[in-house]
């Protein structure tokens, strides 16, 4: 077992709590074991936090940091957004003494010190590391194959961008999480403009939901365009625009998609044999029937 | 060894008209060096490097029976040799000269601080003066040259150097590691901004070369191994397994009238099929092939890692026997006095810029790609076509600085000089040859800085090429149509812009080819930050290095175009010349000699010199340590580190750098 400090950030817990439960249990499966990283805050969100106040975002993050520093286990979660924050301050606080002793400094105040020890790791990339885990690994998980379905990937912009900071290498035409799709028996397809934004993020969704949903539109008319049955992705945030942002869309615009709107955790979960109750699938904006019926 | 007599030192502190004289006391300089120890005479002058004051100095020395000068001014790199000059007129060895810099290390970066630059200067005279009392009388060794020349890279720029080295008399051999000379020029469909065909203009010029006598012409090979020194390097070079025999080859092996006369019978039995390199791949070629029809030397090449040995070229070729399928490689050792590097570039692998999507997306293609495509010699017969599907493009987007002027960490910082230029011809080429298309060319700055091309520039505008300010940030392909969304923002309408185009061309940055970083290296040549060779000076040395007797030529030593490129093969081949025609070179006597009584012959210099211009010898029954005069540079690394003080640099000797670590920080009290 390789245990991880499992950070669990806000929008997972609060509006879909199927998707934490789904990453605890599948994540077991294949030989990962995620500790509760207790006392952690919001990680803070990059576009709210870090766009008002860097040194605000710096030491909040740090500070969620610290606590796995404190436990001595790489953290692990499930957020691209949690992902931004915490594996690029604690990137960033690795490689500039200045800022670190400034951050140490206001951690000081709670007796906390930022060591820089551990590693911050995506849950989805752990899933595709064969150090850790790999696709033959979650591929022999699967009790429940996904066949028949054509599922598209969304990846989100903070898991791959700044291409610098990150080590996915090409970062324009990735393929690495529809080997995990096509590892649960699924057929992943490519659409247009995969790479392109949700419309969420930045704090787009919160200043001009209009411009945002503008975006999203885009996106759900090219994934139409391919006949996915499902969108995945692996950030609760992205999910949020995509799941509740049809439903705005419908209210704004009047054109009604439909399509299922499912975080890699749920649809590992889906394979490895959980229910959708044990997902609180019901949860969920769009109506996830027409897929379940697919596979169950 | 002079008679030793006590020190008697000259000081001479320029003004340099008011480069000096306007941030130091010149006055108030002169008037210390007199105040110091061995000084018998100081003197100042407007321009010391004049006629006069040249003079001065060459009288001064016969008046105050001087034993060395001292000249504070500017860089010894600019006149030392002319004070030096001065000091042998005066009746001196010219080695008893010593420079204080008080200009580029000094007036020039301390314009607002009179008083603390004149205190430096005294500090940089009182050091000169201190060293100057213990300089040793030095000749210089004269070696001599071998009347022989080496050009490395057969492209253009390879090409006109070996050919103005054998028309001036010299034997030159031109080394290519590809099977046949031209280089990239020969890639090129038509040149700007004159529209010449690349191929016509280049033909002659490779014949030329073929029939040179010479010069010999080693295809196919490579340099393995260099040794020596100016005058006289020894190369070592691999020639390559061909698996084709020339005519000289044949008959040397004993068969009449045979090896390749270059029918092309092998080629059509061959039954292994491989991307053409010189097409981009994208034509054909056998396992036994040509690159084109105008190949200099017209030999065959079997590419040993494709061919299956079947046998059957051998059949087809019959009597002339020109196939050997057991052939190997060969090493070939020559002696020549100078080289020339004429390596030239590889585009920048385009396709680490992962937004434009080149080899993920079919009809994003690169510069050089066009070339070929739009060449009547081509893969497709001079017709641009998208490679998706065969058709016509219409509109087609340039993307200029693709990789260049690139700070994001994955591209060049540098310019690479002629892609704007040819960008606008292949917009030229499009217009021409395809009836309504429309080139976009998306840049940041079009840099048309040569003869005529600013000319071109305009004549490209008129002819209706688009013009769009911005960096692409994107680019995406429609998965249906392959053509592609090109995104950026037109910075001068200052709005974001999708662009759709049935083709993108990348005009990719250039960077050293591969294995030019080897060769660099056997040669002892420095490179830049940047990774291009280092040429000695900038401005005043650009085809000659830091080793003698090696220069450079085109694109090995930093992106030009063509007309640049020959115009420095011509003045690298007339620096490489000069040393040939005078028979010998002198070389600087900056060498360590070896205290023979103290050397213990440990042999850890030998180790540590990065010239290879040491050895251990046996010498009365005992290893001591040996310098080859000529291969040393005097960097003084062995005699910093030898255990026993063995080691005399002359020139830098012990106590002459004490002198003047002394003179410093006792700050003149002896």
């Amino acid at each position: 077992m390789h245990e991880y400090a499992f950070f669990l950030g806000c929008i997972a817990p609060n509006r879909y709590p199927g998707c934490e439960a789904a990453s605890i249990k599948t994540s077991e499966k294949v030989g990962i074991k995620l500790l509760p990283l207790e006392g952690a805050s919001c990680c803070p969100a990059p576009g709210a936090f870090g766009s008002i106040d860097l040194n605000i975002w710096y030491a909040m993050a740090a500070r969620n940091v610290v606590l796995a520093e404190q436990m001595d286990r790489d953290i692990a979660l499930i957020c691209n957004g949690c992902y931004k924050s915490i594996y690029e301050v604690n990137h960033i606080l690795k490689h500039n003494d200045e800022l670190r002793d400034g951050v140490n400094e206001v951690l000081k105040e709670i007796d906390m010190e930022y060591k820089g020890s551990i590693d911050v790791w995506h849950l989805a990339e752990l899933y595709y590391d064969p150090k850790i885990c790999g696709v033959d690994k979650i591929r022999e998980s699967v009790t429940r194959p996904l066949s028949d379905t054509k599922i598209a990937v969304h990846y989100g912009c903070h898991l791959m961008k700044p291409r610098k900071e990150r080590h996915f290498g090409d970062t324009d035409h990735p393929m690495w999480i529809e080997e995990l799709v096509a590892a649960l028996g699924a057929e992943p397809v490519q659409y247009r403009n995969k790479m392109q934004c949700c419309g969420a993020g930045g704090g787009v969704r919160g200043f001009d939901l209009e411009h945002s949903l503008d975006i999203t539109n885009e996106k759900m008319i090219n994934l139409q365009e391919v006949g996915a049955d499902a969108l995945t992705e692996v950030c609760p945030f992205c999910q949020l625009q995509y799941d509740r942002g049809q439903i705005e869309i419908e209210e704004k615009f009047g054109i009604k998609y439909g399509l299922p709107v499912l975080h890699y955790n749920e649809l590992l979960g889906l394979a490895q044999g959980m229910s959708p109750d044990e997902l609180a699938l019901d949860l969920h904006a769009v109506d996830v029937t027409p897929f379940l019926e697919k596979i169950l | 060894m002079a008679e030793k007599k006590e020190a008697r030192i000259g000081v001479f502190v320029c003004h340099c008209g008011t480069n000096i004289a306007g941030s130091i006391d010149v006055e108030a300089v002169k008037e210390y060096a007199r105040t110091l120890p061995n000084v018998v005479h100081a003197d100042d002058y407007q321009y010391v490097c004049s006629t006069p004051g040249q003079t001065m100095i060459t009288d001064a020395i016969k008046e105050h029976d001087l034993t060395g000068t001292v000249v504070a001014a500017c860089s010894p790199r600019l006149h030392e040799p002319t004070f030096r000059m001065a000091t042998k007129v005066g009746g001196l060895n010219p080695f008893r000269f010593e420079m204080a810099n008080i200009r580029e290390q000094n007036s020039w970066v301390h314009m607002h601080d009179r008083e603390g630059a004149t205190e430096k200067a005294k500090d940089a005279v009182r050091i000169a003066v201190a060293k100057a009392s213990l300089l040793e009388d030095l000749i210089p060794k004269s070696v001599p040259v071998e009347h022989a020349a080496m050009v490395v890279g057969g492209g253009v720029a390879g090409m006109q150097a070996a050919l103005d080295l054998g028309n001036a008399g010299i034997k030159t051999y031109l080394i290519e590691r590809s099977p046949t000379i031209g280089g990239r020029m020969s890639q090129l469909d038509k040149t700007f901004p004159t529209l010449d065909c690349s191929q016509c203009i280049l033909t002659p010029k490779m014949v030329d070369v073929g029939r040179n006598e010479n010069i010999e012409l080693m295809t196919y090979t490579e340099v393995a191994e260099v040794e020596g020194y100016i005058g006289n390097f020894e190369i070592t070079l691999r020639k390559k397994a061909r698996g084709v025999l020339t005519p000289d080859e044949a008959e040397a092996r004993g068969i009449v009238g045979g090896g390749c006369n270059g029918c092309g019978d092998c080629v059509e039995v061959c039954p292994v099929i491989k991307g053409n390199e010189f097409e981009f791949e994208m034509a054909p070629r056998k396992a036994i092939y040509i690159y084109h029809p105008q190949v200099v030397p017209n030999l065959y090449t079997v590419d040993f890692n494709t061919c299956i040995k079947c046998g059957l070229c051998v059949e087809a070729c019959g009597e002339k026997k020109a196939i050997d399928l057991e052939m190997v490689d060969e090493l070939i050792k020559v002696k020549v006095g100078t080289a020339i590097l004429a390596t030239g570039y590889d585009l920048f692998p385009i396709e680490n810029k992962t937004e434009w999507g080149y080899k993920k997306y079919e009809n994003v293609i690169t510069g050089l790609e066009f070339e070929r495509l739009i060449c009547a010699s081509g893969p497709t017969g001079g017709h641009l076509v998208r490679p998706s599907d065969g058709e016509t493009p219409k509109k087609v987007a340039f993307v200029l600085c693709a990789g260049s002027r690139d700070n994001t960490g994955v591209g060049k910082p540098y310019c690479s000089r002629f892609c704007c230029m040819y960008s606008l011809k292949h917009a030229h080429q499009i217009i021409e040859k395809i009836p309504g298309a429309q080139p976009y060319l998306l840049y940041m700055d079009i840099r048309s800085f040569g003869k005529m091309y600013e000319e071109f520039y305009y004549r490209i505008q008129d002819e209706g090429a688009k013009f769009i300010r911005g960096r692409v940030a994107n680019i995406l392909e429609d998965p249906v149509t392959k053509n592609l969304h090109v995104f950026t923002e037109d910075t001068l309408l200052q709005r974001p812009i999708d662009l759709e185009v049935d083709m993108v061309v990348l005009a990719s940055a250039v960077q050293p080819t591969t294995g030019a970083d080897a060769v660099r290296k056997l040669f002892g040549v420095s490179c830049s930050q940047d990774g291009w060779m280092l040429e000695a000076h900038p401005k005043l040395n650009p085809c000659g290095t830091t080793t003698a007797g090696v220069f450079l030529a085109g694109v090995c030593q930093g992106p030009k175009d063509i007309p640049d490129t020959v115009a420095q093969a011509e003045g690298a081949a007339s620096a490489a010349s000069i040393p040939i025609h005078r028979g010998e070179v002198e070389l600087e006597p900056y060498f360590a000699q070896c205290n023979e009584e103290l050397c213990a012959g440990c042999g850890m210099c030998v180790n540590l010199c990065p010239y290879s211009a040491l050895a251990l010898v046996e010498k009365d029954g005992r290893k001591v340590m040996e310098v080859t005069e000529a291969k040393c540079k005097g960097c003084g690394t062995c005699g910093g580190f030898c255990p026993g003080g063995a080691i005399h640099m002359q020139h830098f000797t012990t106590p002459q750098i004490v002198a003047q670590i002394d003179a410093f920080l006792l700050g003149g009290e002896q």
